[in-house]
């Protein structure tokens, strides 16, 4: 397992992919940040509640979690490595779990490099606008926690679904319709239907929701933090179990 | 040691391998023959863990492939040129087989300069030519320095030099003990190399056996001329070959010359002439392979 989770490690290192995605999101960051901070009135942006609402512009961040982990499963299909892959390491529940914590790794790390690179944007840009910085070090370190475990738990679900879907185009596409579009219908009919006005809160864009919004914060609609990781862990480990079966299942040819 | 034992895969409708049994032995090149869809991949693919078998046994030193303890360091594969992410090095995409594989990360140096790619080292795979990426993909083969290769048409794409080279190779592989399965279409190069060939055919076993030997049993004959023709002509057919010809030039089916010069000898009758014709290996393929559609 270690073995495999090193090269996982490695291969993400040896191509420009991460590199490319880490100056995506910087650049939407700062393109974010600058016009938050211009384009808002001093007042609106002052407290240190407002700051923290800027400094969650880092949350974006997890949907590259998500296109990261779908890269690292479907790159092996798109590219035909899965079988050298499988040639090194035989054990297809290795490779799956490999994938996953190498898609957690690396989630946090392309998300804590963009909120680093947020807060220090808001350091510069805040004063430069006659705004003092007031966010605090206790409320911004629980935020950007938070910011961080769902995009761990991203990662890792988007790594599930690449290897149950394979195909890297459809699995994106797949992904974000159901984050844009099939999530909110389907809560929407559930709600009108009132078959269970409650489930929607355990789908995966909802349960996100809950992790990042402030437990103070939480609408009725959300569940709590804890309940959200939870929920959005359940996620993951559905799509990791299902992506074990289903690559020890399907043969490689 | 290599062992297929009463295989047989299923897709759908077609039975891809269909009881196929055959096995490798140590310090032997075998070759895997067949035309195009016979099942040689499909095979290979079992034999490395990569597709499950509905029934019978594939196994490489006495276990399945997922069942060795370190299989990349115990057997080496080559399936296919294009497992090759385009925007990574070659030398980082052999460090990673060899951090997954538990190979020695000395031996990514090694076998790139073993295949001749040590000037290409550091340029991404997807500018490599498909010569270069079958040496890469045999480089991969090589990482673990393994006492089995599996090989499915590795001089795919290899120049001239390149295959000259890969023949060399793979008999100096089998003289140090090494079991080499190697899957090709150019039958001529395999003639070459090979110790024994595996023929098949809509995945069942068509042939087994030393390329002389199959030669020799599909159409072996012998040239050969005596002034005493006649009595040599009498001498080999109460051996049991067939002679055709007349004059003094005469030609023995199902015969070496080793056997015709023998009979020669123990009558004391004079040769001028004994020369065994060359069958090719391709005819003998083709003529094995259009039997099984018959």
């Amino acid at each position: 397992m270690i073995a495999a989770l090193s090269s996982e490690w490695l291969k993400l290192r040896t191509t420009r992919t991460l590199f490319w995605l880490l100056v995506a999101l910087s650049a939407l960051m700062t393109l974010i940040v600058v016009a938050g901070v211009i384009g808002s009135q001093k007042h609106n942006i002052s407290s240190a509640k407002d700051q923290l609402d800027l400094l969650g512009i880092g949350s974006l961040g997890i949907f590259i979690a998500l296109i990261m982990g779908l890269i690292v499963s479907t790159g092996e299909f798109r590219h035909g490595t899965i079988t050298p892959t499988l040639l090194a390491t035989p054990s297809r529940s290795s490779i799956v779990i490999a994938k996953a914590l190498a898609g957690m790794f690396f989630a946090v790390a392309l998300v804590g490099l963009a909120e680093g690179l947020v807060a220090l944007e808001l350091a510069i840009a805040l004063p430069a606008k006659g705004v003092d910085f007031a966010i605090h070090a206790g409320p911004a370190a629980g935020f950007i926690g938070r910011i961080l475990i769902a995009a761990a738990l991203w990662g890792a679900l988007g790594s599930g679904i690449g290897i149950v879907l394979r195909n890297q185009i459809g699995a994106v596409v797949a992904s974000f319709a159901w984050l844009f579009i099939a999530e909110g219908l389907i809560i929407a009919i559930l709600h009108s239907n009132a078959i269970n006005s409650n489930a929607g809160r355990f789908f995966p864009f909802q349960a996100t929701g809950a992790i990042l919004t402030n437990g103070s914060r939480n609408s009725a609609d959300l569940l709590s933090t804890g309940s959200g990781i939870a929920a959005l862990g359940g996620w993951m480990a559905l799509f990791t179990i299902a992506a074990v079966v289903l690559l020890s299942r399907r043969d490689v040819s | 040691m290599i062992v297929v034992e009463d295989l047989r895969k299923r897709y759908g409708k077609t039975q891809a391998v269909d009881g196929l049994s055959f096995t490798v032995e140590p310090g032997r090149v075998v070759g895997f023959l067949g035309p195009n869809g016979a099942g040689k991949t499909t095979t290979l693919r079992i034999l490395l863990g990569l597709v499950h078998a509905n029934s019978g046994q594939a196994t490489i030193l006495g276990k399945r492939y997922s069942q060795l303890e370190r299989p990349f360091c115990q057997v080496g594969a080559v399936l296919e040129a294009s497992g090759f992410h385009p925007g990574r090095k070659a030398r980082n995409h052999l460090r990673v087989l060899a951090r997954a594989g538990h190979a020695p990360a000395k031996r990514v140096d090694e076998v790139l300069a073993t295949v001749g790619l040590e000037g290409a080292a550091k340029k991404r795979v997807g500018g490599y030519s498909l010569g270069m990426r079958q040496r890469l993909a045999l480089a991969s083969a090589l990482l673990g320095d393994p006492g089995v290769l599996i090989l499915d048409e590795p001089a795919n794409g290899l120049d001239p030099e390149g295959i000259r080279w890969l023949r060399d190779f793979l008999r100096s592989l089998a003289a140090e003990g090494r079991a080499v399965l190697v899957s090709s279409h150019v039958l001529s190069e395999v003639e070459q190399t090979v110790d024994e060939v595996v023929i098949i055919n809509k995945g069942k076993l068509v042939a087994h056996g030393s390329v002389e030997e199959l030669k020799r049993g599909k159409d072996g004959r012998v040239r050969v001329a005596s002034p005493q023709a006649k009595a040599l002509e009498k001498k080999l057919a109460k051996a049991g070959f067939v002679v055709t010809g007349d004059g003094e030039a005469l030609l023995v089916a199902g015969a070496t010359s080793a056997q015709v010069g023998e009979i020669a000898a123990a009558s004391s009758l004079v040769l001028h002439e004994l020369t065994p014709l060359a069958t090719q290996l391709e005819d003998v393929f083709l003529d094995l392979t259009s039997e099984e559609k018959k």
